[in-house]
């Protein structure tokens, strides 16, 4: 067969590009999906993080039989804990999620405290609820620190350092630096971009590949000197090309979101500059190259749009599945972990948001290893495109 | 100057037993048989047959879209077998998928083939801007070929096929689904081409349109060619009163199109 052209290739790569882009629809809702998704999700974590903040500030502790404890009540309001005296159908509203948490005093709280026996203090949650915990574990603190006031008083009174009640003091050392702590919050970021990454290429990869066989275009443009080869190295590019232009998007939608979002007010110093940026890119460019080149190989053996829509969907879930094991793992990830295409990314890209030092060994594989895959996945697609059986419909 | 020397082409086709057997009997199918013929330049050369009879296999091996089980064919020389980029540069084919780009308007997907034939920018643009006017689709020119009519469509495939002015020419049922102005419109065009010098191979499964046409008929029949002549000895051979008579019997069924 002849030499591989660059300038056939071209041709193809520019009319695809022109091609692509014509198809309004298709490519205005994959590109607004990819834009709207990730700032969304961020304003949905923000409201729901403010949300808990304003409601753990603004605690109400609703109690029955409140003048059995009118120490503890004291102590409740000048820790700025709002009292709610004697809630009606407590017990009703708490399993409906109406309060968060009731404290219930027992009728001799103060006879027992006075003899010196522990004086009981029930504490009613429903713990399945994962918005009332907050409440719940607040007020819990609050009445053990009450406790302890208590208890060293006691101790103090008999003439005994409290010290002595507290042989072993446990002090946190938290390494994690406040960029590190945001980025927990924020991984679904890097999600997101390489959610972006996969479906800016969708569409386009079903395009010119099983659309092209459907709509009988194919056959023409194999009977021209173009080779399987330069079509495959065209349209890859061209779909490319959109796929980074999607990821670009969304990366870009990030940095406006963040700018309205004040994350910072909430607690969660969270950055994501020009340094992130330029990190994000360096780690997604590659794999914007990469997914079209997979997709495409997979894509083309569609003899039908259907069809490979259908084969392409397992493409899709790998994206999705993929950083599902590294979010749930407890465990260490092992050494082999960065070299697994989209699992290597999505660590990378959180050590970006992490702002850890990355290894020169972890750049070479976001960037040799989505090279090797495409070039098998290049020639996979060449052999499909070029393939007898398929050309004549069997 | 087309020389097709007992081309053939077998194909595979599985046969499943029920909707759950996995592996279904493969059979063995001759698509083409032994098919050899001559299609000169100047000279429209017809090649006729019932639906199925290995037309569509025959130009798709001329065009190097099929590679032949056996058997040689050359192009004005140039050997199908090992010399396929020269046959693509000297060939223009309006196959049997005539698909055009349809968010592309004619000019535009008229360009594409022209690059891809390795025209230059300004030659490109000038025998597009030819072609159109030639086929009359000046004012549709620009407007993307989606919503395009079933004979505009076809007049923007086979001025793709003719973008590079090739040397010789196949067409695979190029009336197939036009009205009769449209048919006349092709058939102009078709003799325009034999006046140019060009060597023109067609198919048809319509006898009328062959006569009308053709210098030389090669009749196929389930893969073989059972007539190669003129239109005058389609009834001499025969001995039928007429061409479609005539064309029924050398296909050796009574069912005629529907065997």
């Amino acid at each position: 067969m002849s030499v591989f052209s660059f300038s056939r290739a071209s041709v193809v790569a520019r009319k695809e590009w022109v091609d692509l882009l014509r198809d309004r629809k298709s490519i205005f809702w994959a590109l607004f999906a990819v834009s709207i998704s990730g700032p969304l999700v961020l304003c949905i974590l923000y409201f729901v993080a403010k949300s808990v903040s304003e409601r753990i500030d603004k605690t109400t502790a609703p109690i029955v039989n409140v003048a059995f404890a009118p120490d503890l009540v004291r102590h409740l309001e000048r820790r700025g804990i709002k009292i709610d005296p004697e809630p009606a159908d407590y017990r009703d509203r708490v399993k409906r999620g109406e309060l968060d948490a009731v404290i219930v005093i027992e009728p001799d709280f103060q006879q027992a405290m006075a003899e010196g026996r522990p004086a009981k203090i029930t504490l009613i949650t429903e713990s399945s609820r994962d918005r009332s915990a907050p409440i719940a574990a607040k007020l819990s603190r609050e009445i053990e620190r009450y406790a302890a006031r208590i208890g060293s008083e006691r101790l103090m009174l008999r003439g005994v350092s409290p010290v002595v009640a507290s042989p072993v003091r446990v002090e946190e050392l938290d390494l994690s630096s406040p960029e590190q702590r945001g980025a927990r919050l924020l991984q679904v970021m890097s999600f997101y971009a390489l959610f972006a990454g996969l479906m800016g290429a969708i569409a386009a990869a079903l395009d010119v590949t099983a659309g092209e066989r459907e709509r009988q275009t194919l056959e023409p443009l194999l009977t021209t000197p173009v080779t399987a080869m330069e079509l495959a190295v065209g349209k890859w590019f061209a779909v490319s090309a959109v796929n980074l232009l999607a990821v670009t998007i969304s990366l870009t939608g990030f940095l406006v979101a963040l700018q309205f979002v004040p994350l910072a007010k909430l607690g969660i110093p969270f950055s994501f500059g020009v340094r992130e940026f330029a990190g994000f890119m360096a780690v997604l460019v590659p794999f914007a190259f990469m997914v079209p080149a997979v997709l495409l190989a997979i894509g083309a053996a569609g003899k039908t749009a259907k069809e490979a829509q259908s084969s392409l969907s397992i493409g899709a879930s790998m994206v999705g599945l993929l950083p599902m094991i590294s979010f749930l793992r407890q465990s260490q990830p092992p050494w082999w972990d960065a070299l697994v295409p989209v699992n290597g990314q999505y660590a990378t890209l959180s050590k970006v948001l992490r702002s850890e030092t990355i290894p020169t060994l972890d750049w070479a594989a976001m960037w040799l290893i989505p090279a090797v895959i495409i070039a098998i996945a290049l020639v996979g697609f060449s052999r499909t495109l070029s393939n007898e059986k398929l050309l004549a419909g069997r | 100057m087309i020389s097709a020397n007992q081309l053939t082409k077998q194909f595979t086709t599985k046969e499943r037993g029920s909707t759950f057997s996995w592996r279904g009997k493969t059979r063995k199918i001759t698509a083409v048989d032994k098919v050899s013929f001559e299609a000169e330049d100047g000279k429209i050369t017809g090649l006729l047959g019932p639906n199925g009879a290995g037309k569509t296999t025959t130009l798709r091996m001329l065009s190097t879209l099929l590679t032949p089980d056996s058997g040689k064919a050359t192009i004005d020389g140039a050997d199908l077998a090992t010399q396929k980029v020269a046959i693509r540069q000297k060939l223009g084919v309006l196959g049997d998928a005539k698909g055009i780009y349809w968010r592309l308007s004619p000019r535009e997907n008229l360009l594409y083939f022209a690059k891809l034939q390795g025209m230059n920018r300004a030659d490109a643009e000038r025998r597009a801007t030819q072609l159109i006017d030639e086929l009359g689709l000046g004012a549709l020119a620009d407007r993307p070929t989606q919503g395009f009519s079933q004979g505009e469509r076809m007049k923007v495939a086979i001025a793709r096929a003719l973008i590079h002015d090739p040397q010789t020419v196949l067409l695979d049922e190029p009336t197939n689904g036009l009205d009769i102005m449209s048919t006349r419109s092709m058939r102009e065009l078709i003799r325009g081409l034999r006046a140019q010098g060009k060597c023109v191979l067609f198919s048809s499964h319509i006898m009328q349109e062959v006569s009308a046409l053709c210098d030389r008929v090669v009749i196929i029949a389930k893969g073989r060619v059972v007539f190669d002549g003129t239109p005058p000895e389609v009834l001499a051979q025969s001995g039928a009163s007429t061409l479609e008579d005539g064309f029924v019997r050398l296909i050796g069924s009574d069912e005629g199109l529907f065997a």
